[in-house]
């Protein structure tokens, strides 16, 4: 239900009927046991190191000037890219275009709570990096005193939603023709009891950022955004506490990451360009048909027409 | 990487900035305050008149000259005078002319027409000038001027029809309280550490690298060209402490001109490092030193 | 302070200075500006600090309330950041000028402070399941003069520092209810531990290097910095000043790129080496700062400045 600003709104006092479940009460350790069995192998059957693979194409949204769909498993984003407009309510000439970013969690997205339709710091604070981290990838020169719009949706969370929102984004804006410096790409990675867990799953994520039982343990979030081309990190996050050389060793991985990424997006687009070229040659194939046999028709009609 | 210098004092540490000057007080005056009767004196700025009665509209000490009362604040926007020597930041381009900061209550203007155009040579302003405008300056861009002129509002009119006036360089602005500058024949000042600092009547301070006047025409790319060369290590140092000198003396309300920046400069030199001068005590103790020796001096 | 203006020479000398490791104050690059601090400024807080930096001048107070723990962290209390940019600082702040600021600011507080490491959510817990404490920690920009993220955390690492929660008398469970007496002795406190506590480092690049503590001016000249934010040092904080304990090596609790630039992975790795060590150095200078402030207080010596002087 929308919220009535006018009015005070008391705090929502329901609440998630999981927080009754068994599972809700789990200790620290018994989570993070959960997460991995004696393999090392993730509870979807993944290595530590092994991303998940990604399904993406793009004109997801018909209206828009550009549109992608990315999906990491149970990741689901949908991202649209509208026409520059003029920068509305500025007061100064803005030499380099600006970009406005969006980011939005569909009501239902999350596995643990209900998402209110108002944005949130969360929403807020993803919608922030994604602008961050598209700013140095688009020629921002070439549309001086206007603004792009980016929307994304994230319609199911399931972990790396900032990596598959600036990757479902950079897809968008290149099907957009929004010119630009190089393919954008993202990938996280969650520390957990000093281990690497390449693109996390929602739960690996939850599992990251909870206090663990013992100090000084490595625990957290990092997402990196590439662009791998022009070998420059365009947008960099850390979440949790983790000493310098987990840092370090964690951005190594992911730089890897977005590379991976790279000719994923790359396909997609040459996909697009193909399937248009062959649009338009079937267009005009059928063109010509309906042309030879209107000129058929006419034929026909002028002999009818000699003939009286 | 060496350890980074970094100091945390606490506020019970803090030193009182202000030095002795030994002057006998002035009265101070506060808005509201009567000055005098009206009929022997005229009223001038910082005073107004009711009740037959001269009343100050800011706080701050008297001035006469003459008949003429006039009351200074110490913080004040820069009032300007003509022939007063001033720098500005090109705020606007606009028809014919630049808008200026120059620190005033409005801002001042900067005519197409009382500018030298390149070539040097007088000839009239035709359309291509006003096309190049953005060229000769932009939004930005810092300038030395004189006041040619001082508009009913109290805006300025500025020239920079010499060569001494025109875009400045590479080098460093500080801006200062108007008041704190001594109104000086003066204000271009080559110091004999080799750097040139402008003192501007507007409170506004140039340093910059001294450079040879090269005004051979043949030399034209050369200088364009060392514009853009970086500044040498020692002249920056240099530049860096008399920024922090000046710094110390407007911290202490010294009053600025050649002689106590080059005397602050002088008593700095104890300080090895120009980055120690960043810290009150020294700041007090080149101030207080800056002080004495102008005193000394003025006695003998 | 978008409406900075600076001349392409007045920009070149900066970034030629920086290269050469000699700016325009006469600092190097990994130098700090002096900065003032003063503690318990603000009578009606639980705890508070003013700190100056230069022209950047923050205020924090920090309030105690009591509230109920969230149903998965039963065992923690809370920890909440507002900040308010002041229409003081610059008329810019006025209306909703100053918002975007403000949230970022308290967002990246809110992530450096996130982790246990970083702060211990359980030694604000009265009753398990029941009650808790809450701390609103609220920031107020006064001056800004460039560097307002490393300044922010200063002055909140103190005010916490300085922060005293009343000593819970009784806490017993009364028919489902927690029956609570809090100490009406004003002296009878417990201090946070706060030892652990985060600071954030701006790494401006201007040019090819890396600077602390811009200035407003060298702030104009960068298009991309990084604030790292990572944890503190028990050892600074130790009054016995014992060096035998050992030193922990500081963990990074945030890492944000700032800006519309980016950064080749190698300066990037570089730098958050740089960001941790300066938070090394930062934290050892405050430590010694509120050390010194504590001293004074107990011989009885210490009285406000305020903002008065």
């Amino acid at each position: 239900m929308p919220i009535d600003y006018r009015r005070f709104n008391g705090p929502e006092d329901s609440v998630s009927y999981k927080q009754y479940t068994k599972n809700f009460l789990k200790s620290y350790e018994e989570l993070c046991n959960e997460l991995i069995d004696e393999n090392e192998h993730r509870k979807d059957g993944r290595a530590l190191d092994e991303a998940r693979t990604m399904y993406a194409r793009t004109n997801m949204i018909s209206q828009a000037k550009g549109s992608s769909y990315v999906e990491l498993k149970k990741t689901k984003v949908v991202c649209s890219v509208f026409d520059p407009r003029e920068i509305p309510n500025k007061n100064e000439f803005s030499p380099l275009g600006q970009i406005y970013c969006e980011v939005k969690f569909a009501p239902f997205s999350c596995p643990r709570k209900r998402r209110a339709l108002v944005p949130d710091a969360e929403e807020k604070d993803l919608s922030l990096s994604l602008k961050k981290a598209l700013e140095p990838a688009v020629c921002r020169y070439a549309f001086p005193n206007y603004q792009i719009d980016v929307f994304v949706y994230i319609l199911e969370h399931d972990g790396a939603c900032l990596a598959g929102a600036i990757n479902a984004a950079g897809l968008a804006l290149a099907n957009a023709a929004v010119p630009m410096y190089d393919t954008i790409t993202a990938c996280s990675i969650a520390v957990i009891e000093d281990k690497l867990y390449v693109d996390p799953t929602e739960e690996e994520e939850y599992v990251a950022n909870m206090t663990p039982a013992k100090e000084g343990i490595n625990h957290g979030i990092i997402t990196v955004a590439m662009l791998s081309t022009l070998e420059q990190v365009a947008g960099f996050t850390q979440l949790g506490s983790m000493d310098g050389t987990c840092v370090i060793n964690a951005t190594e991985i992911l730089q890897k990451e977005c590379q991976n990424i790279v000719p994923i997006i790359h396909q997609i687009l040459v996909k697009d360009v193909i399937h248009n070229i062959d649009l338009s040659e079937k267009l005009e194939k059928e063109a010509k048909l309906r042309e030879a046999a209107l000129n058929e028709n006419m034929e026909e009609w002028k002999k009818l027409l000699s003939a009286d | 990487m060496m350890a980074g210098n970094v100091s945390i004092r606490l506020a019970s540490e803090r030193v009182n900035p202000s030095v002795y000057s030994g002057a006998v007080l002035p009265r101070f005056y506060t808005p509201g305050e009567v000055i005098s009767g009206m009929k022997d004196y005229m009223r001038g700025h910082g005073t107004y008149a009711e009740d037959d009665c001269l009343k100050a509209s800011v706080a701050g000490v008297m001035q006469k000259v003459n008949k003429l009362i006039c009351i200074r604040p110490l913080k004040n926007r820069y009032v300007g005078e003509i022939g007063d020597v001033v720098v500005g930041r090109v705020l606007e381009v606009q028809q014919r002319r630049w808008k200026i900061d120059t620190n005033s209550r409005l801002d001042s203007v900067l005519q197409l027409s009382s500018v030298n155009l390149p070539g040097g040579e007088l000839r009239r302003r035709s359309v291509e000038d006003e096309q190049m405008m953005r060229q000769l300056l932009q939004e930005g861009d810092l300038i030395s001027a004189e006041v040619q002129n001082v508009f009913s509002d109290g805006s300025l009119s500025l020239h920079t029809r010499s060569l001494k006036y025109g875009k400045l360089k590479q080098g460093i602005l500080l801006k200062v309280f108007p008041s704190l500058i001594k109104r000086r024949k003066n204000h271009f000042h080559n110091l004999p550490c080799g750097i040139s600092v402008i003192i501007g009547n507007n409170g506004y301070i140039w340093i910059s690298p001294n450079v040879q006047d090269v005004t051979v025409q043949e030399q034209k790319d050369e200088i364009a060209n060392s514009d853009l060369q970086p500044v040498n290590q020692t002249d920056r140092e240099t530049m860096a402490r008399i920024r922090n000198c000046i710094a110390a003396l407007v911290t202490s309300k010294m009053m600025l001109d050649d002689t106590s920046i080059t005397y602050a400069y002088e008593e700095s030199l104890k300080y090895e490092s120009v980055k120690s001068l960043l810290d009150p005590e020294a700041m007090l103790d080149v101030a207080f030193l800056t002080q004495h020796r102008i005193k000394e001096m003025t006695q003998e | 302070m978008a409406n900075l203006l600076l001349s392409p020479l007045e920009k070149m000398y900066i970034l030629h200075g920086v290269r050469d490791d000699c700016r325009s104050d006469g600092r190097t690059n990994i130098d700090y500006r002096p900065m003032e601090l003063e503690t318990d400024v603000v009578s009606h807080a639980s705890g508070s600090a003013r700190l100056r930096l230069a022209n950047t001048d923050i205020l924090v107070g920090v309030k105690t309330e009591i509230d109920l723990p969230n149903n998965d962290q039963p065992g923690y209390g809370k920890l909440e950041f507002f900040v308010d940019c002041s229409a003081n600082a610059t008329p810019e702040f006025e209306g909703r000028g100053g918002e975007q600021l403000a949230n970022s600011i308290s967002n990246m507080m809110q992530k450096a402070y996130q982790s246990s490491d970083a702060f211990d959510l359980k030694q604000l817990c009265i009753f398990e399941g029941k009650q808790c404490w809450k701390l609103y920690i609220d920031i107020l920009i006064l001056e800004c003069g460039g560097n307002l993220c490393d300044a922010v955390s200063l002055a909140v690492k103190a005010a916490l520092y300085n922060t005293r929660l009343p000593s819970v008398k009784t806490a017993l469970l009364d028919g489902g209810n927690v029956d609570l007496q809090l100490s009406d002795d004003p002296y009878d406190n417990k201090l946070l531990n706060v030892d652990l506590a985060p600071l954030l480092v701006t790494l401006c690049k201007i040019g090819d290097k890396f600077v602390v503590d811009p200035s407003a001016e060298e702030e104009n000249c960068s298009v991309i910095s990084l604030i790292v934010g990572a944890t503190g040092n028990k050892t600074n904080y130790n009054i016995d000043n014992k060096k035998n304990e050992s030193c922990t090596d500081s963990k990074c609790t945030t890492i944000v790129m700032n800006g519309s630039g980016s950064l080749a992975p190698k300066t990037l790795k570089n730098a958050i080496k740089q960001g941790i060590e300066a938070v090394q150095f930062l934290d050892q200078a405050l430590g010694q700062a509120l050390l010194r402030e504590r001293r004074e207080n107990v011989t009885m010596k210490k009285y406000s400045y305020g903002f008065l002087k």
